[in-house]
């Protein structure tokens, strides 16, 4: 990460190695940093760790991308993680209380769906700062989880008979043809939001929105629709996120998936790097959670646990935002 | 007005110069802003600058105020050649300036908007109110205000406000006083006032330079006039020996002649009709019938309702009253977007911040309004939006011709072409040309021309909008000439010259006179009464409705209603010990919401508070358990808190990251320090009685951690309201643009407000670390957090002003710990609380964006 932040601000030179540094330092440093782990911990590039880290960090990148189309528009969203928080505790208690598997998919997505919508209500149409918004849409989900589970006890699916939760932690846990079913969810969703912000109307107006409101307002843009569509996928790609996390897990710890808000912003922001303007970006988030993930595994590896997550998460947050600055001043 | 006692003030000052130009040149990258201008203002006089738009003036104006230097040429004061580097040297020289709309900050009052940037004060930096207080209420019976220096400036008219920019310029005492277009946004009547202000100003002593576009207040106020006119100075006259024909003659007339495309169309049906139009204070009727193929144009100067006729007529802004009519069907859209499906397209006025979206490309700013005819199934074909986008870029010969370039660095008429261009694919039918050719190259101009043509002849109604005479008598069919939100005149094809047009422009005949008055009134009337939320009154004497009761007292009534419903509910709640274990429970978490809420008013955001004095928790238990006493973990909590302020501010300011990612990065930093420091074990502190006392003591009855907060909250309240460096936090925080036009800087009052906040977070924490015995092993920063938010803003909403405050801050934490503690008496499960402190936190917002307060910089993300 460092090569990056070395170079001289000055350099006329566009396709010199300065240039090229510029745009693909923050990567090789990335890459450096993986190589670090690996050279420390060979099973770090081990097939089935790889794998491992793949699943870990699509439910991040899920939660991610949908933090990523909000971010873009100038909105943040804080309530991610809480809402697949409850996402994947409203999937486990509908096993445990038996209802159909399909209901434990649906019925948290429609609560995301719910969610979001309240949200984009609440900072696009009433219009309270987003920050706000959306840290106490983070508590009041948080409280409703609290009252649900009796004070935070685990669902745990695990201990249940395998007929009743085999067809839900399928997902989690099984492969679809020779590929984890989590990591083909992962990538059917990515590519679903890469085209939906690549060649959509949506995507544009949502560009107009971020860039300059005003404009878009004027050239005749639903400013608000566009601005709360963003928390609505938010919403339900942050649920999508929750159950898929149960399905891994196969418990639904309250609270447990709040963490995840941490990773989720470290990916955003970590992808702005990608970019040449320092904008965040879909594919950019992906190489963000994948990053995450690989970090935070080898983190595990070395027996450095959650503090250096934590820490290491923060500064590269802070880091990247650095280095963007530096950028734009070219 | 002129007396024989005038008279002879006037020639005996006539000798004397106060201030003189010799040879001003002013240049921009490719542009001379101004070029040899030599003038002399004279000792007592009142001299206007006037100017078409694009003359000088304001150039002028700007260099003469310190805020642009002087290419070349030298400033005299006093007969003394000066530098003037910023605003303060211009102070320092006795030139004072009132800005057009001169932005103030509208939730402190008039004293401590007046002084900003020049207070008085006692030793250490505390205000001496009485003293200024005292010189505002003078320097407001001097600009015969009705309001006394207490009031909030929100709470004053646009008229009002304007007396309290000028008293601050007074307070100043200053020799020359510059007024810059002090009437564009008065009444006929208020403007009245203010000439005898102005007169009064000069028969004190002061020399005033007086810019305007209205000839008439100009004839009848000052006794010279300079005449600009593209950047070089026409002449200086005694107002006497000039008449208003001679001065347009003066203002009018360039040195090349422009050629324009016009053409011959046949005219058609009419298709736009509007009736009565009314807009806030800014339309006051407007009649228009424009037609098919027509070419219809609109002169008026700055402030004379153009822009706000255009943005109403696509429901950018609310109408007042009044009716338009499309092609027969009625027409009231409310919002651009509807508008566009009636058939208008506007061109705005400012290209850069209304039209264009400069991160985007050529070919996505043309296609943006019309984008979804390029789709199907959701899905934006791209080959047909190139082949579009391609065929404009022809069409307008819009250079160089790469539809995947950001438009950000296209030159001024590359850029109007685009945002003119992105209609032309639609079925648009009006549109509407607000100034299209301001900051744009000749041969950009002649293509704009050419256009406007173009669509006349497809029989689009096509309105043209501007203060570029010439232009607007070379294009058009018919002309109206807009005057202070009305048509004054209206020109029928061929009759309009440059000259006719900025005569009828800049002041009303004298025939019109009377209606306006008659009607002014009933106008004023019917605007205030339609439009209550705008809060802008049309004269003094209504000024803007201070907040209704439920507004102001709110907030304080639902409080007390709920804490009497728990007393009710759990009559223990009321109990002598009951209340002195709440207080003792709200002090701690009151503390991070005071040090957060200190954050808030000049920093930005701070989303790392709850995680700093939980950093500074674990290191102050950490100090004790190592015996290193009481004194130590104190000293450790406010480095701690203190050094994290640092960061904060460093990161925001140098960075210029927003403050959210700043702080969320931080948080994230001290939430893994703090695991790192406990190992992710509680450290629990035992037998440290002195330790304990901060946080878990009582001084007779009373916790003395309650003392303490009381003590700290008394200081941080007097620092903030008491003192220049707690004035001037407020003032960056809540108008940054107000507090740079006095000179204050952001970076030193941001930074003092991160500092000052973190103290106060760090020291947070040390207490906590007394109350809980030690620290506990989670990193739960984000709870914190959210208490403190919730505290804080709810405490906002018991100011008169919706301006954060500690008061309000500190009295929100005690009700939110008394509401806690009063649910569990009552049974309901502490569980709900975080999502009742997420309830309070948003409502206590919604009610201030409802009633459109300002609430700071939190707003911008």
């Amino acid at each position: 990460m460092s090569v990056s932040s070395n170079r001289p601000k000055s350099s006329t030179n566009s396709i010199s190695v300065l240039g090229l540094l510029r745009d693909y330092g923050a990567i090789l440093g990335m890459i450096a940093v993986l190589g670090i782990f690996w050279y420390l911990k060979p099973a770090f590039l081990s097939a089935a760790n790889v794998e491992n880290v793949f699943r870990q960090s699509g439910i991040v990148m899920i939660m991610a991308l949908g933090l990523t189309i909000v971010m873009k528009m100038r909105g943040v969203d804080l309530s991610i993680a809480q809402t697949a928080d409850a996402a994947g505790l409203i999937a486990a208690m509908l096993i445990i209380a038996k209802y159909p598997i399909w209901m434990a998919f649906a019925i948290p997505l429609l609560f995301g769906l719910v969610v979001g919508i309240v949200n984009a209500v609440l900072m696009a149409y009433v219009g309270i700062p987003a920050i706000i918004g959306t840290l106490g849409m983070m508590f009041i989900i948080r409280s409703g989880e609290l009252m649900a589970t009796n004070g935070a006890e685990p669902q745990i699916l695990f201990t249940l008979p395998r007929s009743l939760t085999r067809d839900f932690l399928w997902l989690g846990q099984k492969d679809l043809g020779p590929v984890a079913a989590l990591i083909v969810l992962a990538l059917v969703v990515f590519l679903v939001v890469f085209v939906i912000m690549r060649f959509t109307p949506f995507a544009r107006y949502a560009k107009a929105v971020g860039s300059n409101v005003r404009a878009a307002f004027l050239a005749g843009i639903d400013i608000r629709m566009i601005f709360g569509l963003g928390f609505v996928i938010a919403g339900v790609l942050a649920a999508l996120a929750g159950v898929a996390l149960v399905s891994r897990t196969g418990i639904a710890m309250p609270r447990g998936a709040e963490p995840f808000l941490l990773d989720a912003f470290a990916a955003a922001y970590l992808g702005t790097l990608a970019s040449r303007q320092g904008e965040m970006s879909i594919p950019g988030t992906l190489m963000g959670a994948l990053f995450i993930g690989f970090l935070s595994n080898g983190l595990t590896l070395l027996g450095l646990g959650a503090p250096y997550r934590y820490a290491l998460n923060g500064g590269f947050i802070l880091l990247a935002m650095a280095i963007g600055a530096l950028k734009r001043k070219n | 007005m002129t007396s024989t006692i005038d008279v002879a003030r006037h020639q005996e000052a006539a000798t004397t110069s106060v201030l003189e130009c010799r040879g001003i040149g002013k240049e921009f990258p490719g542009v001379v802003a101004l070029s040899d201008v030599s003038l002399e203002i004279r000792a007592g006089e009142i001299h206007a600058f006037l100017g078409q738009n694009g003359a000088g003036k304001s150039t002028l104006v700007k260099v003469l105020t310190g805020v642009y230097q002087a290419t070349r040429g030298e400033i005299l004061v006093g007969g003394k050649s000066v530098q003037l580097r910023d605003p303060r040297d211009a102070e320092a020289n006795g030139i004072a300036i009132v800005h057009q709309d001169q932005p103030l900050v509208a939730q402190l009052d008039v004293t401590r908007n007046v002084f900003l940037g020049q207070e008085i004060t006692l030793a250490g930096g505390v205000l001496d109110l009485s003293t200024m207080r005292k010189q505002t209420a003078d320097a407001l019976r001097q600009v015969g205000a009705t309001f006394d220096a207490d009031t909030l400036v929100s709470e004053l008219s646009v008229a009002q406000r304007e007396q309290a920019a000028i008293a601050a310029a007074i307070v100043r005492k200053p020799r020359i006083l510059i007024l810059d277009e002090p009437t564009a946004s008065l009444s006929d009547s208020e403007a009245e006032l203010l000439f005898g202000i102005v007169r009064a100003l000069r028969d004190n002593g002061v020399t005033i330079i007086y810019i305007s576009h209205y000839l008439d207040e100009v004839l009848d106020l000052v006794d010279r006039v300079t005449v600009l006119r593209d950047g070089k100075l026409v002449a200086t006259l005694p107002v006497a020996e000039t008449s208003r024909a001679g001065i347009v003659q003066m203002m009018v007339g360039r040195d090349i002649e422009q050629l324009y495309p016009k053409e011959q169309v046949t005219i058609g049906e009419p298709l736009l009709q509007v009736r009565g139009l009314t807009q806030g204070h800014m339309l006051r009727g407007v009649d228009l019938d424009v037609r098919r193929g027509e070419i219809f144009g609109i002169a008026g100067l700055m402030g004379a309702g153009r822009s706000e006729l255009a943005l109403s007529l696509i429901g950018a802004l609310p109408r007042s009253g009044g009716s338009v009519t499309v092609a027969g069907k009625p027409s009231d859209p409310r919002t651009p977007r509807s508008a566009k499906k009636q058939g208008f397209a506007l061109i705005p006025e400012d290209r850069r911040h209304e039209g264009l979206v400069t991160d985007m490309t050529v070919r996505e700013n043309l296609t943006l309004p019309e984008l979804s005819r390029f789709s199907r199934a959701g899905i934006v074909r791209g080959g047909q939006e190139r082949a579009a986008a391609n065929s404009l870029v022809e069409r307008l010969r819009i250079q160089p011709p790469h539809l995947n370039q950001a438009t950000r660095n296209l030159s001024g008429g590359n850029q109007q072409k685009i945002v003119i261009g992105r209609w032309l694919l639609g079925d648009a039918e009006v549109f509407l040309f607000d100034e299209p050719t301001t900051g744009v190259d000749v041969g950009s101009k002649v293509e704009i021309y050419r256009q406007m043509v173009e669509l006349a002849r497809r029989g689009a109604a096509v309105i043209f909008i501007s203060s570029d005479f010439e232009e607007i008598a070379g294009m058009s069919d018919r002309v109206a000439v807009m005057h202070k939100g009305r048509i004054n005149k209206l020109f029928e094809p061929g009759e309009a010259t440059a000259e006719t047009l900025l005569y009828w422009a800049s002041g009303s005949a004298d025939d019109t006179e009377a209606e306006h008055g008659a009607s002014h009134e009933a106008v004023a009337d019917e605007a205030s009464s339609q439009m209550p939320a705008a809060g802008v009154a049309a004269s003094p004497a209504q000024a803007a409705t201070p907040p209704s009761l439920w507004a102001r007292w709110g907030t304080i009534g639902g409080m007390v209603v709920v804490l009497a419903l728990i007393a009710i509910l759990a009559p223990q709640f009321l109990s002598f010990n009951n209340i002195f274990d709440v207080l003792k429970q709200g002090s701690v978490l009151a503390f991070i919401a005071l040090g957060l809420t200190v954050v808030l008013i000049a920093g930005g955001f701070d989303m790392s508070a709850g995680a700093v004095s939980q950093f500074a928790t674990n290191l102050a238990a950490g100090t004790m358990i190592a015996g290193a006493g009481s004194a130590a973990a104190l000293g450790l909590g406010a480095l701690t808190g203190l050094i994290a302020g640092a960061v904060n501010s460093a990161l925001v300011l140098i960075f210029g990251m927003p403050a959210f990612v700043a702080t969320l990065g931080v948080m994230f930093v001290a939430m893994g320090a703090t695991l790192l420091y406990n190992g992710g074990q509680a450290l629990t502190l035992s037998d440290q009685p002195g330790f304990f006392f901060i946080g878990q003591g009582y001084v007779g009855p009373v916790p003395f951690v309650l003392i303490l907060l009381l003590g700290t909250t008394a200081i941080l309240h007097f620092v903030l309201k008491r003192t220049r460096l707690g004035l001037r936090m407020y003032a960056v925080g809540q108008n940054l643009l107000a507090a740079e036009l006095r000179g204050i800087g952001r970076a030193r009052y941001a930074t003092a407000s991160f500092m000052l906040g973190g103290l106060v977070l760090g020291l947070a924490g040390v207490i906590l670390a007394s109350y809980s015995y030690g620290a506990s092993a989670l990193a739960t920063g984000i709870d914190f957090l959210i208490s403190a938010l919730a505290a804080a803003f709810l405490g906002s909403t018991l100011n008169k002003a919706g301006e954060l405050n500690v008061v309000g801050t500190l009295i929100a934490a005690l009700f939110l710990a008394s509401l806690s503690n009063g649910l569990i008496l009552i049974g309901i499960s502490s569980q709900a609380l975080p999502g009742i402190q997420g309830l309070v936190l948003i409502l206590s917002i919604a009610l201030g964006v409802i009633h459109k307060r300002g609430i700071g910089q939190v707003l911008i993300f």
